[in-house]
């Protein structure tokens, strides 16, 4: 038996050893013989596979070699080590290795682990775009302005990972005074101001179809029906085209705005109520769409004509304006108190065909300010959110008033009590703003506000520890510190005012399982979901994953011709058109005819609408498990998946209707269910092109297993070198990797690889279920280099829960645990992530117990004590923060 | 020093740039005044030392280019001598540029092969690209080396608004682990400010175009900027008071960090002060950029003119640029390549899939290519073109992407440098690391007492 570790305490350890090299006989004695029976044929003795050597260390401070360690813990585990073939390690063998391990070699102590470092954390995008809207009640779109987080892990909220460029710094000041211009009221009274969105429009006019078919065609016989989506009938090159009548889209709702083809004459009318006659102006806010479609030429253009009570203010022609460009009319009028029409009408103009670009014009709002008459202005918007109470008029309850509001929002930004001197310094630079010619108290809260976000406070989430307590080896984190923990991990955000309330009175950490319940229960649970889902599956990069569905359909449909066609465009593309021979001119323009011709056939697309679709599959698996606790075997083997119509037709699931994604309960036998049959899965670790399988196999090594392959090397051999060309050509993609596999340096890992992969052959690229590939039936059965086999997905999945249950959980806990902390785990967490997979284990995968666990461990509670202790006094008298 | 007003010579410019100047913004964009080109330091400049300024007294800019992936070798090396050359068909749209393009061979980096630390080689292509040291294996703890951009802008940034620009077209970014167990933050950055810090890289057209000139509409676009100062000025001594009381309360690792905020309030410092100092901003008469366009030879382009852009207001005088980060996996269905680049690079010898590695190679060199054509066809303010006084290296941190070598490593060196780079040629440094070539280009600027970076040996003695 191992004995008991001396107490942990880094710098004292050597000191209370007497005896000479006592962990090195130890070894010798306890642990030399396992080693020597299952390992040494080829890491000792002489033997050094993989640069691997577990003999000859001649001293305790040679045996502690975390990183070796490590990977012997975890390969024997995993049982990946020693080969399922060359011999068999016992479970009490690997017990005891894991013990000796963790007490001998790591040293650690299991009553007292080590917190771990964790480095001040930076917001990450999300996290800093979440705090602002729980904040100010303002939508900051940081992934648009901010660049990309650096990941570590897998993750983007890494504290050592998140550093700030000088870019970041000024996009951080900047993004500071944008957010606080646009929120923050700078004036008491303001003209008043009434937005008329777009929405609320109505349409009084749209022209009947039947004058807009193109010429020469018989006449649809729909007639003024608000929404005209006629069919569209693919005309091909040697019949005659029956009458097309053209997509002609009704004035359509856009959230708050109002979408207005180009392509359909319509008049949308408001009716605007004004009580009081004076002086009005009037903003006309619109904005150019379009659909992207690649080698189109768009004819269309339009008028839109713009009448303010029946008099013609703009009479402007928009032609393909490019995406995102806005405009804006302004009009100022002297209205009597009554009734004034506002109205936009759309004349489309050019020849009458349909267009695939869908151009229109997006009618945002119309903005009626006034009246301008001082007497009638009003209090701005949002403005007892920040200005509470009326400003007082004497300059010491000013004063008083100003540090009143700082104070607060300095407490609630930098989520624990603000000290005196800082507050000192808000309250001076508001009153200094507002001394300034034209300044107001208003604008001088503001200012300081803006200081406020832009500090180094705000962006980093600083953390103090409590005082140490006798033997404590390590302080805990004080109770505000806690909150943040609790709400950048659950939520992606900072505490609400509960959270506050608690850490407040210093009775958060004795309502932890209250707290945590309360917090998952809450939406906000939902950026948990989506951000560790969008990253431990990278569910994220369905957004982006480029497919191309033409590849993809003619692996499953191979048409010779076309193939033959596209390698003819590809290969004469690059010659410029006068230097073709007339000869390769007439093959480039049969080639272009033919794929032409083949890119009408209907084939399956990964629309934006389906990937949101897979998206949602992916974050409402996660969630349901995590809600509902049931076991976290089910994200890998489950009888339901969620969907709605579109994702259950693309991957061939009988009656579900309509656009909102639900659960669905499986037919038997479906080969769906659980997180590695979702289409984001299957599209991410895929090629443009085709599937692949080792990407997949990565995959599931990496994110389900928990054991990641080694790198590829370079240089990979050709394949020519084992088979003819023509063979090659014969072969299915399984059986090229059988081939390359025979080569010995490959074949360690890709044993392990692409029997997982295999199994995920029946899926392509887009996530659809398949037979064939390249003319060969899909064969997804085999053997996992463990030695279990398994006929189809359904059953590895099965293969994955049970046998391979162990190395899922830790798995589990080393990415849920990664996230929580914002670290990469090392050696020293190996007594941490132990009790929590035998917690996990005894719950039987219960996510409340791993995620209860994991909030109460050691290094969630505590920090390292890296500095001299913190003394109490440090922390400023507490304020409450508001609500 | 006076340079000569004449109006042909305006007019000139003003055609050229109607014809040539940032197509991708749709229209022209018209050239300020020349002699507000021509910033009043300048002058003085001509008479200090020599210090990022051509014989003229113009300025002297540098740009880096990365490409990812590598090359196919076997297309992209010109075969023939020195200067009798005859390109090969990776580089083949080159062929207008020639007198203004070294092809420069035998540059390795040996600190991007595998050494102890396995795989990664992508990684480290990018990575250790500009900076040419061994870089520390770690998801976490990143440790890279001050890149070669940086070491100038260091010396030579307080001549410009901004002392360095960062620019990318990697529009997203894969989530979860990047190449063999190195941090992400090795793959998508090739500028380092530290070893520690990288200069994160800017990938929207529009937020860098704002960032330079201001945001709105052309006319409100210097106000806008001078507002943006007074707003940054106003809260710079809270902050830093800020950053004083939290930097008392942190231990070492997290003071680091912080030193990372305060570099950056200290850029911004110096920015408000050469604000006040260079007067107001240029504002071209364009529209600001809408965005990341949609297809990726708009967007390379337009990034391209960006830098131009940049260049050419003497906004900066150190760009970089990354066209795709190493390990790419973008496919180019514009010339119909449908595969992933990176899946292609590992072509095995198929010779199909060579040749569309090979084709995606060139596909990077046409762009490379029309945007050195559009830096000849914009004038300088010293009348030379404005490639002339421009010194960009454009090239890839693995060598043959299919065996992930670092040695004669694919470089164009284009530009004139101001009349010190003689084009024209192709030389061979007969393996030597390209670390050496970086001390040379700093001279070149002037920058002072950089006797060694990363593993470089000596100076080349050919450029």
């Amino acid at each position: 038996m191992p004995r008991v570790a001396p107490i942990f305490l880094a710098f004292a350890v050597p000191a209370f050893l007497g005896a000479a090299e006592p962990a090195l006989s130890d070894f010798t004695r306890e642990i030399q013989p396992i080693l020597q029976e299952h390992c040494y044929d080829c890491h000792g003795e002489g033997n050094r596979k993989g640069g691997i050597t577990l003999d000859g260390f001649k001293s305790d401070a040679e045996l502690r070699d975390h990183k070796l360690w490590l990977r012997v813990l975890k390969n024997t585990r995993s049982h990946i080590m020693p080969p399922a073939d060359e011999s068999v390690l016992e479970e009490a063998d690997i017990e005891k290795l894991a013990n000796w391990i963790k007490r001998d070699a790591f040293q650690l102590d299991p009553a007292n682990p080590d917190p771990g470092r964790v480095t001040v954390r930076r917001l990450n995008r999300v996290e800093y775009r979440n705090t602002i809207r729980d904040l100010m009640g303002v939508k900051f779109d940081t992934l648009a302005e901010f660049p990309a987080d650096d990941t570590g892990h897998g993750f983007d909220n890494i504290s050592d990972v998140l550093t700030i460029s000088p870019m970041l710094l000024e996009k951080y000041l900047d993004a500071a005074q944008t957010i606080v211009t646009g929120a923050v009221p700078t004036r008491p009274r303001v003209v008043a101001e009434q937005p008329v969105l777009g929405r609320m429009f109505a349409t009084t006019r749209i022209e009947s179809p039947v004058t807009l078919v193109a010429d020469g065609g018989s006449v649809s016989n729909e007639t003024s029906k608000p929404a005209v989506a006629a069919a569209v009938p693919t005309p091909t090159d040697d019949t005659p085209a029956p009458a097309p009548t053209f997509l002609r889209p009704a004035p359509a709702k856009e959230g708050n705005a109002l979408d207005l083809s180009y392509y359909t004459p319509a008049t949308v009318e408001y009716i605007q109520h004004v009580a009081l006659d004076g002086k009005y102006q009037v903003v006309a806010d619109l904005g150019a769409v379009e659909k992207y479609v690649d080698d189109q030429f768009d004819y269309n253009r339009c008028r839109m004509i713009f009448t303010i009570d029946g008099e013609v203010v703009v009479d402007q022609e928009f032609v393909r304006e490019g995406e995102n460009k806005t405009y804006k009319f302004t009009f100022d009028r002297q209205w009597q108190a009554g009734e004034h029409k506002l109205a936009f009408e759309i004349r489309p103009i050019g020849p009458d065909r349909d267009q695939k670009r869908l151009l229109r014009l997006r009618l945002n709002q119309v903005v009626v300010r006034g009246p301008f008459d001082q007497r009638h202005w009003v209090q701005p918007k949002d403005y007892e959110k920040y200005f509470p109470k009326p400003v007082p008029s004497s300059a010491g309850a000013r004063e008083k008033y100003a540090r009143e509001l700082l104070t607060n929002f300095a407490t609630r930004a930098y989520r624990r009590p603000v000290d005196q001197p800082t507050v000192d310094r808000l309250v001076k630079m508001a009153q200094g703003i507002a001394a300034q010619p034209g300044g107001t108290f208003e604008a001088g809260v503001a200012q300081a506000m803006v200081a406020v976000l832009a500090s180094p406070r705000f962006i980093f989430r600083e953390e103090e520890v409590l005082p140490l307590r006798p033997g404590q080896a390590n302080p805990l984190v004080d109770e505000y510190a806690l909150a943040s923990r609790l709400s950048y991990f659950l939520w992606s955000s900072m505490p609400d005012a509960e959270l506050f309330r608690l850490a407040n009175e210093g009775r958060l950490r004795a309502n932890l399982t209250t707290q945590l319940g309360r917090m998952l229960a809450d939406p906000k649970s939902a950026e948990f979901v989506s951000n560790f889902t969008g990253q431990w599956l990278q569910a994220r990069d369905i957004d982006s994953v480029q497919i191309n569905p033409f590849a993809v359909f003619l692996r499953e449909h191979p048409d010779p011709e076309i193939e033959h066609a596209l390698e003819s465009f590809r290969r004469l593309n690059v010659v410029a058109e006068d230097k073709r021979t007339p000869a390769e001119q007439k093959e480039f323009e049969e080639a272009r005819t033919i794929f032409r011709k083949s890119f009408r056939t209907p084939r399956p697309q990964l629309t934006g609408a389906l990937r949101d679709a897979m998206q949602h599959e992916s974050e409402m698996a996660f969630a349901y498990v995590l809600k509902e606790d049931r076991s976290l075997l089910e994200l890998i083997d489950a009888k339901y998946t969620f969907l709605n119509e579109d994702l259950a037709k693309h991957y061939g699931i009988p009656d579900v209707t309509g656009k909102e994604m639900r659960l669905v309960q499986l037919p038997p036998d479906s080969p769906r269910g659980g997180v590695l049959t979702q289409g984001t899965v299957l599209a991410v670790t895929s090629n443009p092109t085709r599937t692949s399988p080792v990407k997949r196999g990565v995959f599931i090594l990496n994110s389900i297993l928990g054991t990641p392959p080694a790198p590829p090397p370079p240089n990979i051999p050709p394949l020519e070198e084992a088979a003819s060309k023509e063979e090659l050509a014969k072969m299915s993609l399984r059986d090229t990797l059988a081939l390359h596999a025979k080569n010995p340096m490959c074949r360690s890992c890709h044993n392990r690889m692409d029997p997982l992969g295999l199994a995920l052959e029946n899926f392509n690229a887009l996530g659809q279920w398949r037979e064939m590939d390249m003319n060969q039936p899909v064969q997804a059965s085999g053997e996992l280099i463990t030695g279990e086999k398994f006929a189809n997905i359904q059953e590895l999945k099965r293969v994955l829960v049970t046998s391979h249950r162990r190395d899922y959980y830790y798995c589990m806990v080393d990415k849920l645990l990664t996230y929580a902390l914002g670290r990469g785990l090392d050696y020293t967490d190996t007594d941490t992530v132990d009790q929590l997979v035998a917690k996990l284990e005894a719950a039987g995968g219960r996510p409340s117990v791993l995620l209860q666990g994991i909030v109460e461990s050691v290094p969630f509670q505590q920090r390292r004590a890296a500095r001299a202790v913190q003394t109490a006094s440090e922390t400023a008298a507490p304020a409450l923060p508001n609500g | 020093m006076k340079f000569p007003r004449d109006p042909a010579v305006e007019k000139h410019i003003a055609n050229m740039s109607r014809r040539h100047f940032l197509r991708g913004l749709g229209a022209c964009i018209a050239l300020p005044a020349l002699n507000s080109l021509l910033p009043a330091r300048m002058l003085a400049a001509a008479t200090a030392a020599q210090l990022a300024t051509t014989a003229t007294g113009a300025p002297l800019r540098t740009a880096f280019v990365f490409f990812p992936n590598g090359a196919i070798p076997s297309r992209w090396w010109p075969t023939g001598g020195t200067a009798d050359f005859a390109l090969h068909d990776t580089l083949a749209p080159l062929e207008g540029m020639r007198k203004n393009i070294q092809i420069l061979g035998g540059l390795e980096h040996a600190n991007a092969t595998a050494g102890n630390d396995g795989g990664g080689d992508h990684a480290r292509g990018n990575s250790v690209f500009l900076t040419g040291v061994r870089i520390n294996k770690s998801a976490t703890d990143v440790r890279a080396g001050i890149s070669i951009d940086q070491v100038i802008a260091n010396q030579v940034g307080h001549l410009t608004r901004f002392p360095s620009l960062e620019l990318t077209c990697d529009s997203h970014r894969k989530s979860s682990d990047c190449d063999s167990g190195y941090s992400c933050a090795y793959q998508y950055n090739v500028s380092w400010q530290s070893p520690t810090t990288p200069m994160t890289p800017e990938n929207n057209p529009r937020l860098v175009f704002e960032r330079l000139f201001g945001a709105g509409a052309h006319g409100e676009r210097a106000a806008q900027a001078q507002q943006r100062m007074r707003d940054r000025r106003s809260i710079l001594d809270s902050v830093m008071d800020d950053a004083r009381i939290m930097n008392k309360r942190l231990d070492k690792n997290d003071q680091a960090k912080l030193d990372q905020y305060l570099t950056g309030v200290r850029e911004i410092e110096a920015r408000i002060e050469k604000a006040e100092r260079f007067g107001p901003n240029v504002d071209p008469d364009e529209p600001t950029p809408a965005g990341i366009p949609a297809t990726q030879a708009e967007y390379v382009e337009l990034m391209y003119d960006m830098m131009l852009i940049a260049f050419k207001t003497d906004s900066t005088r150190v760009a970089t640029f990354v066209l795709g980060h190493d390990g790419d996996n973008r496919s180019f269905s514009e010339i119909g390549i449908t595969e992933g680049h990176h899946d292609l690079s590992h072509h095995q010898n198929n010779p199909e899939r060579v040749d569309k590695v090979a084709q995606i190679d060139r596909w990077y060199v046409e762009q490379f290519s029309k945007f050195l054509t559009r830096m000849d066809n914009t004038m300088d303010v010293d009348g030379h073109s404005l490639l002339h006084n421009t010194r960009i290296l454009y090239g890839s941190g693995n060598a043959d992407g299919n065996r992930h070598t670092h040695d004669n490593l694919p470089l164009i060196l284009a530009g004139g440098g101001g009349g010190q780079l003689t084009g024209g040629r192709y030389v061979d440094h007969g393996g030597q690391p390209l670390s050496n070539l970086f001390l040379n280009m700093a001279d070149q600027v002037g920058v002072s007492g950089l006797e060694r970076f990363g593993d470089s040996t000596k100076r080349l003695t050919d450029v």
